[in-house]
C-alpha cells in the first residue's frame, strides 16, 4: 500500500538523537567499506541473487551493488534531515562517546515529526537496513537469539518497535 | 534436483526432445526467510511493491516464515532480476532461479 499521506511520528528528543547517531554510524560504515564483501554486515545488504550460480551472482552484484548501497546512504541522509528539527537544539550538546549533556533537561520531551510519503519510505528502508547490520554484528541467526543483558539488543528491539509502528501507520492499522 | 530418469541412457533421446519442447520454463523470484525482517514489514513490502492484496501478501509472508521461502513472481529472467533487486532494496533476501520442473 503506497502511503499517500503524511505520517506524523512522535518520539522523544533522546530517541531522535540516538537515531540520528545510528544513521551517521551507518553512513560511516558504508563509507569505510570499499567492497561489500569485506564486511558481512554490509554484504547482507547486497545478498547473492543466484544460489547455485556464483558467476551469475557475481555479475548481478556488480550491476546492483552501487545502486543498493547509494540508496542506503540517501535513506540515512533523509532520516537525519527529517530529524533535524528535533535534534538541532542549542541546549543539547553531545559529549564524549556520544553521552548526551542536556542543559535544559528536556531530553524526554516528545517531539512531533511529519514525514511525507517519500520520507516514510526512506525511514522504513533505513530502519530495516540498520537492523540487518546490527543483527549481523550481534550474530543473530534465529529469531530466538537474544541477550537481555546486552544493551545492543535493546537498540535492536527499539528499532524494530519503531519500524513496526511506522509500518502500521502506513498501512492504516 | 535431477529426476531418476536422467541417469538412464536409453532415455536420453526422449529427454532431449523434452527439453526442446519446453524452452521457456519461466524464471522465478524467491524470497527467503531471515530472522531479522519483521512480519509486518514483509507484508508491507509485498503489498507496496507487487501490489498484492493484504490477504495475498500475508499468505506469502507466512509461507516465507514457515516454509523458509516463497515464490513471489514468475516470468522472464530480466524481470525477475528487477524484482530481486527491488527486494534487496527493501532489505529482503531474494534469489532468482529457473522454475523447478
Amino acid at each position: 500500500m503506497t502511503p499517500d499521506r503524511t505520517v506524523v511520528l512522535e518520539l522523544t528528543r533522546l530517541e531522535a538523537l540516538h537515531l540520528a547517531g545510528l544513521m551517521r554510524q551507518f553512513d560511516e560504515l558504508l563509507d569505510s567499506t570499499e567492497q561489500a564483501a569485506d564486511d558481512p554486515a554490509v554484504a547482507r545488504l547486497v545478498p547473492d541473487a543466484y544460489e547455485e550460480d556464483p558467476d551469475a551472482a557475481r555479475e548481478f552484484r556488480a550491476v546492483t551493488e552501487g545502486d543498493l548501497l547509494s540508496r542506503r546512504r540517501s535513506d540515512a541522509a533523509a532520516v537525519i534531515e527529517s530529524l533535524r528539527p528535533a535534534i538541532d537544539d542549542p541546549h543539547l550538546l553531545e559529549g564524549e562517546e556520544g553521552d548526551l549533556v542536556d542543559e535544559a533537561g528536556d531530553l524526554t520531551d516528545t517531539v512531533t515529526i511529519a514525514l511525507d510519503p517519500d520520507t516514510v519510505n526512506a525511514w522504513l528502508r533505513a530502519l530495516a537496513a540498520i537492523r540487518l547490520v546490527l543483527a549481523s554484528r550481534l550474530g543473530i541467526q534465529s529469531e530466538d537469539d537474544h541477550d537481555d543483558e546486552d544493551p545492543r539488543f535493546g537498540v535492536y528491539d527499539w528499532l524494530g518497535y519503531r519500524l513496526d509502528g511506522l509500518v502500521r501507520a502506513v498501512s492504516g492499522d | 534436483m535431477a529426476s531418476s530418469t536422467l541417469s538412464l541412457p536409453d532415455l536420453d533421446r526422449d529427454l532431449d526432445l523434452d527439453i526442446a519442447s519446453t524452452p521457456d520454463r519461466p524464471w522465478q523470484t524467491v524470497v527467503w526467510n531471515d530472522p531479522v525482517n519483521l512480519m509486518s514489514y514483509v507484508v508491507h513490502v509485498f503489498q507496496e511493491y507487487f501490489g498484492f492484496s493484504r490477504a495475498k501478501a500475508e499468505r506469502l509472508m507466512l509461507a516465507v516464515h514457515h516454509e523458509g521461502h516463497a515464490v513471489v513472481a514468475e516470468g522472464p529472467r530480466e524481470q525477475m532480476e528487477l524484482h530481486a533487486q527491488a527486494m534487496h532494496d527493501y532489505g529482503l533476501w531474494a534469489t532468482i532461479r529457473k522454475a523447478p520442473e
